[in-house]
């Protein structure tokens, strides 16, 4: 155990917790956009369909916002 | 993983063990990502389940937001799928 593997360790962490906040943050933000109505015992597949969608479509996003700010 | 090489300690403190502090980080971690998705559940389900707040939390607000919770850890691990796999609806 040294200073780099210290150092890789951390990184890992970090990237970890900054995945891990994405996905925080794009559920709640699905969430209020696809789940309409009160929860159910199960999700319809439209609900999943949409969680799904609206993660992905949020990517493509960030992508094009992203290249938007490359041009300039 | 090589132990610590040098046995020597400084007097005024011993070094901490690089194991020890690595644990005491994602244990942290762990705990700070758990409160964070508590509070979030919470006021989801608060907004979905709870409309009307009354005099005490009846049964079916009880129910809805037990299934409430359910679906937002369910919804977690959509999105993450979605996020992180190459999923077959791209």
């Amino acid at each position: 155990m040294d200073n780099a593997d210290m150092q890789r360790f951390l990184q890992q962490e970090q990237q970890k917790a900054m995945m891990g906040e994405m996905v925080g943050k794009l559920t709640s933000v699905c969430w209020d956009k696809c789940i309409t109505g009160t929860p159910g015992s199960k999700f319809t597949s439209g609900e999943s369909t949409c969680l799904t969608n609206c993660a992905q479509r949020f990517l493509d996003m960030t992508m094009i916002i992203a290249k938007r700010f490359e041009m300039q | 993983m090589d132990s610590f090489s040098s046995p020597s300690r400084s007097s005024s403190g011993s070094t901490p063990n690089p194991e020890v502090v690595m644990e005491q980080i994602k244990e942290q971690l762990a705990q700070a990502y758990a409160q964070e998705f508590l509070e979030t559940v919470g006021t989801k389900c608060f907004d979905k389940c709870v409309t009307k707040p009354g005099s005490s939390l009846s049964g079916s607000e009880g129910s809805c937001i037990s299934r409430c919770v359910d679906r937002y850890i369910e919804a977690t691990g959509i999105v993450s799928r979605a996020l992180f796999s190459a999923g077959p609806q791209r």
